[in-house]
């Protein structure tokens, strides 16, 4: 009485991270499929305009430790420093990280049941979703577990997969009102990541809150770009993770924000439209407060 | 195929892709200093280097290993000891070692890049943190781990020099050291067991044979009891496979045909308390017992057993004084309910055992925490005659109390190796640790606490319910008779049992949730009685050894400089907590040591192990002290069934039970050799033991535990007398049924500690421990500052993280894993002062009784009263995470 993934749905392997701890609990029993990277998948290129091409089988210790990467877009270098340990890290791959599959503990139970591995409910939804989603977007809880899709979110990454170009991380990933953790094809692999050229002036940051001090997956994370001119704010954007099905854009944010200046003020009413469109479970209220904390503490940081 | 360089040696790798490096290097190569332990890439202990960086080799595939340099921890001390390894020796930054080795391949990377960088300088402590993240150690021995690798960057073990304290910490440096899971015989078998699917149901049929007839099948076998076929737990065991290898037996055990008749379950102890509830034990069934103690006769009412009241001393007076104060608003009066979750021992290496016949004879490999006990209990359970039963334990990978008895890993190994007539091996899953190896039970405990209008203790009420699944038997409130003494003392337990795996002792069992309840209820009295915690506790404790402790505590800058939390408004509040804490002093009757001079080098044995804690060494350094010599020089043998009858390894009871009959072999060793020696010396000198030992013939003493000189004892009673009659009883039972003594005199701790909270993210992060601790003198002293900071940091673990989550519909243990288990990491733990209060047991031979439990009892109620300064609210519920910090502080947070 298993319920592994649907057998017939093969899965690539980039290090291993995620599906070979599946693999050893019977969550994935079918076809596997080595990628075998080009040469380009395992660079980091840069176009004249100062643009980054990140292969996918670039490891997210070469994103975090990228001293090009760290200067033009802090967001993804901090993100990359800040998830999982430096033993994942070293091996783990951008491509691996955004097509990971959810960390959600019912469905990494070889014996029950959920709408990701066919069943016809999620059985955390009204079981413990203590670490589930508070905007519920879609008919699984489970937040999305991939920090780096949150960050390339907010920098509005391209996606070139074996089969298409450009894809934003939308048609990546979905828009969370599915069970499945990406809207790949079949077969499709995730080749590179297209980043535009950073903007004049842009600050960024990420932060994760958790319990402990490290190595936890994200109650919550946030993603901050900032671009301030004459004490105004010219351009923000903000991405959360961990906090619902895909990672979610906080345009009430952005919009009490647009035009001001970070004050405390400013700060404070951007903390409280964090919360807007918020969907929280039973258990998952504490997700909003530690949501509009994050986006208080991040903005003061970039204020002081 | 493909090759790799492993260790500077090409190995062929094959060519199943599903085959994982860390297999690779334990199962073919045998390289097993590499641990596999969360096979999630967590914990870090299968951590080796790959073309000269760490990566987790649980999660790397085999074939990713084509072409590249492979080091394990074998490699990284093969040619002379790097000093990482130095250092991690020296230091002792290790207890149990079974995380070692991640920890040493992890470091050393570390440590040449960063003396690349930075030259020979110590990095920033969080700096360290931060770079051993992916390690966990639930020995917990992070702060001298802090210290080791700062220093061995530093450059300060460069030297040649390899010592010491703890005997054994080469072989865990360098991976040689074996435990139960390393253990490989020829054609050794991979045990499983089949567990049930279902929290409550009746096992209408159970078919082996698809499994039997699978290839590479060696056993197949039923555990259904004769006369209950029901389950009463998710996993709880059905039947067993011995197959060639794990997917194999994996494979067989999936095909195991089940018939289940659901029945209806209830999950957790507030579903099973309505009296709506299903049943769980009806008929002759019997709950299992998760305590050490024996289980004493109780009544039931449903799924509750109790009350038990027998530690209640003039019950009815404290119920009603309680009862008239509450009536008459009296302001001293605290009443408030605590809640504890259930705490996972986490031991990293799994329950595991791989059992051998050759002919009559049984050899078990255990990682058990009582190889002599066990070894009695295997051959009353298959009547074999004991002498025809050998238990071995060389080097335990943590035990924590749940390894204290004849588990199922051990009885199923020893089955399947009977059905398949060779050596079978079963070691648990991380998910069968973490779901089916026992825990701390959850406990509610309701609490009443009445000062009488002089000050004085009058009235105490604890009524305790615990959350141990289908087991019973917690004693929590019963503990509160033994502190504080008070005219009147309403304490009653009750058990709980509901359709969940069974909860077994951890240390101290009671002791944390029961300090939860009462030291945050002092520390009330005390704020509605305006007076210090510390004085307040000085007035109502008589306890010597603790008096002492609470000067101490009240010495401390840190409490001196503590403040009102109506003083602070900003986000981040500091605040400081002190509680206290006791155990009891246990010992082994029967206890033996043989003592001996074998060509000239003295050998000590005693049939004890050592799961960490370092009795090993205890026995060394005894030994080396009295005859001037290093303790390297002793041969300790210790964790075999053959060697001269030894204690368990629970109760804080090894270091009282086996250093007084040492010193008693050590004195008749001593007159032995001054008898040969012509009577040139006397046994007291400062003889010139070295070459009296070099000389001597080959010679052998022996000794056992004799009684405490209660002459000595100071005035001190055994502290079970000061528990009534239940106490004499439960004394007796104790001698009697386990062999077990409780001598004179309380164990004690009192803790500082200092937190800071971020009220924005609900953070709660500890800034400083401070543990003053009273178990008489210490017998080795590294090793004891290492078990009390550990035994801290697993408190702060119990008191901000760690809750075991079920599925309430399922009865599915969800925390299963090591990522959604959450123990404390390096970088969580706080600089940790230890001050050890010497004094207190002259009645004990050597002066020294154990650390381990004691030292974890006020940890997380000392944690919650910091909070409660730091913040102005009292928290009722551990642990502290976010979610639970927030709700507390919400009021204030939006006001």
């Amino acid at each position: 009485m298993t319920y592994p993934l649907p057998a017939d749905a093969a899965e690539y392997r980039a290090s291993g991270t995620d599906l070979s701890e599946r693999r050893r609990s019977g969550v994935s029993t079918g076809p596997l499929v080595d990628i075998a990277p080009t040469a380009e998948m395992l660079t980091i290129g840069w176009s004249e305009a100062g643009a980054a091409s990140i292969g996918a089988s670039v490891t997210i210790a070469q994103v975090a430790a990228d001293a090009r990467i760290t200067s033009a877009y802090p967001g993804i270098a901090a993100a990359a420093f800040g998830l999982a340990t430096p033993q994942i890290r070293h091996v783990a791959t951008l491509g691996g990280n955004l097509a990971q599959r959810s960390r959600c503990w019912y469905f990494r139970n070889p014996h029950i049941a959920c709408l990701k591995k066919g069943g016809s409910d999620c059985p955390a939804r009204e079981g413990n979703h203590l670490y589930s989603v508070a905007f519920d977007l879609g008919p699984c809880v489970a937040p999305h577990p991939s920090t780096m899709a949150a960050a390339l979110l907010a920098y509005e990454a391209a996606v070139a997969t074996s089969l298409r170009q450009n894809l934003d991380m939308i048609q990546v990933l979905g828009d969370g009102s599915s069970a499945s953790d990406h809207q790949l094809a079949n077969g499709e692999l995730i080749t590179a990541i297209q980043l535009p050229a950073p903007l004049r002036g842009e600050r960024a940051s990420y932060k994760r809150a958790i319990s402990r001090t490290h190595a936890e997956w994200p109650l919550v994370e946030l993603v901050v770009r900032i671009v301030v001119v004459d004490q105004q704010v010219q351009f923000v954007r903000i991405v959360a993770g961990g906090i619902a099905p895909v990672p979610i854009r906080l345009p009430a944010v952005e919009a009490a924000l647009a035009g001001q200046a970070l004050s405390p003020a400013s700060i404070s009413a951007a903390a409280k439209a964090a919360v807007s469109g918020a969907k929280p479970l039973r258990l998952t209220g504490y997700k909003l407060h530690l949501l509009a904390g994050l986006v208080e503490d991040m903005l003061s940081a970039h204020a002081a | 195929m493909s090759s790799a360089t492993i260790n500077g040696r090409s190995e062929l790798l094959p060519s199943d892709p599903e085959v994982l490096l860390v297999d690779v290097l334990r199962n073919t190569l045998r390289l097993t200093g590499t641990k596999l332990v969360c096979g999630a890439g967590v914990c870090g202990a299968c951590t080796v280097l790959l073309d000269g960086v760490p990566v987790v080799s649980c999660l790397m595939p085999a074939a990713a290993a084509a072409g590249k340099s492979i080091t394990t921890v074998e490699g990284i001390g093969a040619a002379a000891l790097h000093p990482v390894q130095k250092a991690f020796m020296a230091l002792d930054a290790l207890q149990c070692g079974f995380c070692t080795p991640g920890f040493i391949v992890e470091a050393t990377a570390f440590h040449d890049r960063w003396r690349a960088e930075h030259g020979a300088v110590a990095p920033p402590r969080d700096v360290i943190g931060e770079a051993m993240s992916g390690h966990l150690c639930r020995c917990s021995a992070y702060d001298n781990i802090f210290r080791a690798v700062g220093e061995a960057c530093a450059g300060r073990y460069d030297g040649t020099a390899t010592a010491s304290p703890r005997v054994e910490a080469r072989e865990k440096v360098t991976g040689a050291a074996l435990y139960t899971v390393d253990i490989k015989h020829p054609h050794q078998l991979e045990g499983m067991i089949v567990r049930s699917r279902l929290a409550h149901a009746r096992i209408t049929s159970l078919d082996l044979a698809p499994a039997l007839a699978m290839p590479g099948v060696g056993a197949a076998i039923s555990l259904l009891a004769d006369d209950d076929n029901h389950v009463r737990f998710v996993g709880q065991p059905i039947a067993a496979i011995a197959a060639i290898d794990h997917k194999t037996a994996a494979a067989a055990a999936a095909a195991v045909l089940i018939k289940y008749e659901p029945l209806p379950a209830v999950i957790g102890a507030d579903a099973a308390r309505s009296d709506a509830a299903p049943l769980v034990y009806s008929g002759k069934a019997k709950p299992a017992n998760s305590a050490e103690g024996p289980l004493l006769p109780s009544r039931w009412k449903h799924n509750v057993r109790g009350p038990n009241v027998a530690f209640s001393t003039k019950r009815k007076k404290a119920r009603k004084w309680i009862e008239q104060a509450r009536a008459a608003r009296n302001p001293w009066l605290f009443e408030g309910t605590f809640r504890t979750a259930a705490q996972q021992h986490t031991s990293l290496e799994p329950h595991a055992a791989v059992a051998s016949f050759d002919g009559d004879q049984l050899t078990v490999h255990v990682s058990t925490q009582a190889v002599f006990e066990l070894r009695k209990k295997i051959a009353t359970r298959f009547e074999i005659d004991a002498k025809n039963v050998r238990v071995i334990a060389d080097h335990v990978g943590g035990g924590f109390g749940s390894k204290g008895v004849l588990g199922p890993e051990t009885a199923v190994a020893i089955q399947l190796a009977k059905a398949a007539k060779v050596p079978v091996r079963v070691a648990f899953s991380r998910h069968e640790e973490l779901s089916v190896a026992g825990y701390r039970p959850a406990a509610e405990v309701r609490i009443g606490i009445l000062p009488g209008p002089d000050g004085s203790l009058k009235a105490l009420s604890l009524r305790a319910h615990a959350d141990a699944g289908v087991a019973v038997n917690s004693t929590i409130a019963g503990l509160a008779r033994l502190i504080y003494p008070a005219d009147a003392k309403e304490l009653i337990d009750y058990d709980v049992v509901s359709h969940l795996p069974p909860g077994a002792p951890f240390r101290g069992p009671g002791g944390p949730p029961m300090a939860f309840a009462l030291e945050q209820a002092i520390d009330e009295a005390a704020l509605r009685m305006a007076i210090d915690p510390l004085q307040l506790r000085k007035r109502w404790d008589t306890n010597a050894n603790r008096r002492r402790l609470y000067d101490w505590a009240a010495s401390l800058e840190s409490w001196r400089a503590k403040v009102e939390p109506s003083t602070q408004t900003g986000r981040y509040r500091r605040g400081v907590g002190v509680a206290a804490g006791y155990w009891l002093y246990l010992w082994q009757i029967g206890s033996k040591v043989e003592l001996s001079v074998q060509g000239g080098k003295l050998v000590a044995s005693t049939a004890v192990q050592d799961i960490g804690t370092g009795i090993r060494s205890v026995i060394a350094d005894t030994v080396a002290r009295e005859f001037d010599l290093e303790s390297h020089e002793i041969d300790v043998r210790i964790g075999d069934s053959r060697l001269p009858e030894g204690p368990g390894s629970g109760g804080s009871r090894t270091t009282a039970s086996v250093v007084p009959p040492l010193l008693l072999a050590i004195g008749k060793l001593k007159a032995s050799l001054a008898k040969s020696s012509g009577g040139r010396i006397t046994p007291g000198s400062n003889a010139p033991w070295r070459e009296l030992l070099a000389a001597s013939p080959d010679v052998t003493v022996s000794a056992e535990r004799p009684e405490d000189d209660a002459s000595r004892a100071g005035g001190q009673r055994p502290l079970l007398r000061d528990g009534g009659i239940v106490g004499t009883v439960f004394a007796w039972m104790m001698r009697r049924f386990s062999h077990m003594a409780a001598g004179a005199g309380a164990p004690s701790s009192v803790q500082v500690v200092e937190v800071e909270v971020d009220t924005l993210l609900g953070h709660v992060r500890v800034l400083r421990v401070h543990t003053g601790i009273a178990v008489g003198k210490i017998a080795s002293p590294v090793l004891a500052r290492g078990q009390a900071a550990g035994s801290v940091i697993q408190g702060l673990g119990y008191a901000l993280y760690e809750a075991r989550e079920v599925d309430a519909r399922t009865g599915d243990i969800l925390t299963a894993g090591l990522e959604d288990y959450r123990i404390p990491g390096i970088a969580d733990t706080p600089p940790i002062d230890i001050h050890f209060d010497e004094g207190g047991f002259d009645h004990v031979l050597g002066g020294s009784v154990g650390i381990g439990e004691v030292a974890t009892v006020p940890t997380a109620a000392a944690l919650a009263n910091a909070v409660r300064n730091a913040i102005g609210i009292r928290p009722t519920e551990i642990p502290l995470r976010p979610d639970r910090m927030l709700a507390l502080l919400r009021g204030e947070v939006h006001s």
